[in-house]
């Protein structure tokens, strides 16, 4: 008898890892295998041509004496999350509390949100690039004469724009499924209570949505600390350096410069994965904690 | 928070879903290529049943009418070799990536385009093979090609590549827009005064929505050395240790091509909203612009309606300079093939390809012979790029850390445009920048 259910568990245990073996192969072969090689890469120096040579922790200290990375990429990359993250939080909480009332065209103001974010991002790049040229529509219409992608002082602020408009529709469903997991119960109760529309917005709607802003935000915090391919598309990490983030710095020593360095880029990759745990565990904290210490 | 997580795992099996359904859409090739595939397999083994050596050629594919010359010249190759199989494998995208990729994978092929700005890096570290021996083997010497070219591929004295074609700078010009200034054509006798008063004479801000300048001088490390070299300079040391791009001449240099934008008698691409000057030159926004032999097919495709001619650069105080700009056939140090490979490579640089290559009009032909074509004396525009290497040319490489001396160039000159940088400061600037870069 025992055997059997013991068998009975094997197979129910082979049968769920079938299942999974597509995703799983995939995942070993192009994410695990690959990330411990790039760990095992960055204690290295390595340009492609000859095999790697050990050479510890030279790597990052280079990372953390270049002056590209340390005057430019790090506050750069800093301040594109600091920036883009609450707007795009706060705008996609706005737009899915306004979708989740009964208003007019709901299905079609969703689709509408929700386009960007299923539109490649290097089609949307370009349209930007043309919007934001100096003879495009948004000139046009402003009567401004800034070239945006080609001043320093602008080009990063239209590439965060840009993000915030593509990546607040599939935050804005995330929210929406949010909202409607909170009980109407609740709502009514408020109402019995005499709050206001305003006072459910910040009393109820979000502090029972603690959960989903935390999961929003930390995706949103991962995804703009990575922000890669807009940047390479529009303006290449130009004009003088203005929109070199960590990741466009990573992608330039190793493939860009004349000079491959796979061990310095490596451990820049390193050196930004420990960035975002460290990022993510204090957002825990703080979003986390401060949501026990308000429903005591 | 379960319904969450319920929510979450219809997201992903919707996107999924979403993603399974794009891969179907994209599986669907109509199933005539692959009939045609078959046919050509068929041919092959019933016109040769003998042991066939295989060489894979790879370059990058920048158009598709030289990607057709190619396949004609390889097509050649194949009817007088038989008993060679070159297979082209052209890549799209980022070239220097996936040939580098594949060499540290040991997957390169046995033949490959090296760029002039970045093959030292490959010769340096072994991964191509010394082409001397098979050279004389075959006759072919040194001396059959522009001395300029051979020299720019050699490294401790052996060559590692054979120039295939190349390109320097030359000075087009608008005929419309002279005709209208009252201005003669320029000659190739011109100096940088006659550039300097020519570009204010034909600069005309009066229409806003399109404003004509007469010279446009992008912040771009292909053309701004020119005028280093024409002020008697140069960019790096002769062993390339060390940058000398706050040299006094570099300095003067840059005080006179950032002059233009700063008197408003010239402007960089972006300013008009372009990113790159052969398009203004096409719609007639920019007067003069130094651009490559590319620019002739360029215009004769997308603007045959307008007149322009090409000199030489005018020279500067210093005499002649211009940029060589050129591309060779490098065969892999790991080839099994070396003989094989070398044939194809020896076939395609040969007199007659190169003939076929210049008659296209994509490129100049890197053999000496052909300076007296027929074809170069009927183009004029063509033959002043040719005869733009013999005049103080210098091919466009800055050694190992080539990348990072052409982006301090760039961001010296953007400095200066965009943020009224002194330009002593910027190329003191530029030149500290770059020797970090070199420790």
């Amino acid at each position: 008898m025992r055997t059997r259910t013991d068998r009975r568990k094997w197979v129910d245990a082979l049968n769920g890892y079938l299942f999974i073996s597509p995703w799983l192969i995939i995942f070993l072969i192009f994410s695990l295998i690959s990330l411990g090689y790039a760990v095992y890469l960055s204690f290295t120096e390595y340009n492609l041509l000859r095999p790697p040579r050990w050479w510890g922790l030279e790597g990052y200290r280079r990372v953390l004496e270049d002056e590209l990375f340390i005057s430019k990429a790090l506050p750069n990359t800093f301040k594109y999350v600091l920036i883009v993250v609450p707007i795009q939080t706060f705008l996609s909480l706005v737009l899915a509390f306004a979708m989740d009332q009964n208003l007019r065209f709901q299905r079609f103001f969703r689709t509408i949100f929700y386009l960007p974010s299923v539109t490649s991002s290097v089609v949307i790049s370009l349209i930007f690039i043309w919007i934001f040229a100096p003879q495009g529509i948004f000139n046009q219409i402003t009567g401004l004469t800034v070239n945006w992608l080609d001043d320093p002082r602008t080009a990063f602020y239209v590439i965060m724009g840009m993000n915030i408009f593509t990546t607040s529709g599939t935050l804005m469903l995330i929210f929406l499924a949010g909202l409607q997991d909170i009980p109407l119960a609740v709502y009514e109760a408020a109402e019995i209570d005499g709050a206001n529309g305003l006072q459910k917005f910040f009393y109820i709607t979000v502090p029972m949505l603690r959960p989903v802003i935390f999961f929003v935000v930390t995706v949103g915090v991962i995804g703009c600390f990575q922000v890669f391919d807009q940047i390479f598309v529009m303006t290449n990490g130009g004009p003088l350096d203005s929109t070199t983030t960590i990741t466009y710095l990573i992608y330039k020593w190793a493939f860009r410069d004349t000079r491959i360095q796979m061990g310095q880029a490596s451990a820049l990759a390193v050196i930004l994965t420990l960035i975002i745990l460290a990022v993510t565990l204090l957002q825990r904290r703080v979003i986390e904690g401060s949501g026990s210490g308000a429903e005591r | 928070m379960n319904r969450m997580i319920k929510f979450l795992l219809i997201l992903t099996v919707l996107a999924l879903g979403l993603s399974a359904c794009g891969q179907t859409a994209t599986q669907q090739p109509t199933p005539q290529p692959q009939t045609i595939r078959e046919t050509v397999t068929v041919k092959e083994t019933v016109v040769v049943p003998a042991e066939k050596v295989t060489v894979r050629l790879s370059g990058w594919a920048s158009s598709p009418a030289e990607t057709a010359l190619l396949e004609s010249l390889l097509y050649k190759f194949s009817v007088e070799n038989p008993d060679i199989l070159v297979k082209y494998e052209p890549i799209t995208g980022d070239y220097k990536q996936v040939l580098l990729t594949s060499i540290a994978s040991g997957t390169e092929p046995d033949i490959f385009y090296v760029d002039i700005f970045w093959w030292l890096e490959l010769a340096a570290n072994d991964a191509l093979l010394p082409l001397d021996d098979l050279m004389a083997a075959s006759g072919v010497s040194r001396s059959d090609f522009i001395p300029a070219l051979i020299d720019a591929f050699t490294y401790e004295g052996k060559t590692y590549g054979i120039p295939k074609d190349f390109n320097t700078l030359g000075m087009f010009y608008n005929k419309d827009l002279f005709d209208k200034a009252g201005l003669a054509y320029p000659t190739d006798d011109w100096t940088w005064n006659d550039l300097r008063e020519a570009a204010a004479k034909l600069t005309d801000l009066s229409d806003p929505n399109k404003p004509i300048y007469g010279f446009c001088t992008p912040p771009d490390p292909g053309r701004f050395p020119v005028f280093v070299f024409q002020d008697g300079g140069t960019v790096m040391n002769s062993d390339f240790t060390d940058t000398t791009l706050d040299s006094e001449a570099a300095v003067k240099a840059a005080e006179f091509y950032t002059s233009f934008r700063a008197n408003q008698i010239g402007a960089m691409p972006s300013d008009l909203g372009e990113g790159w000057q052969g398009t203004l030159f096409g719609k007639g926004q920019c007067a003069m612009v130094y651009e490559g032999g590319w620019l002739i097919p360029y215009l004769r495709d997308q603007f045959p309606n307008t007149k322009y001619g090409v000199v030489m650069p005018p020279a500067g105080p210093g005499g002649e300079g211009n940029l060589i700009f050129t591309v060779a056939w490098g065969i892999s140090a790991n080839t099994k093939n070396a003989e094989a490979a070398w044939k194809v490579v020896n076939f395609l640089t040969s007199e007659a390809s190169q003939k076929a290559v210049l008659e296209s009009g994509f490129a100049l032909p890197s053999r000496q012979a052909l300076q007296n074509s027929d074809y170069l004396k009927n183009n004029p525009n063509s033959a002043a790029i040719f005869n733009g290497s013999f005049y103080g040319a210098r091919p466009f490489f800055w050694g190992a850390v080539g990348s990072d001396v052409n982006d301090q160039m760039a961001k010296a000159l953007e400095r200066i445009f965009k943020e009224n940088q002194p330009v002593p400061e910027a190329m003191k600037q530029a030149a500290e920048a770059i020797r970090k870069a070199m420790r």
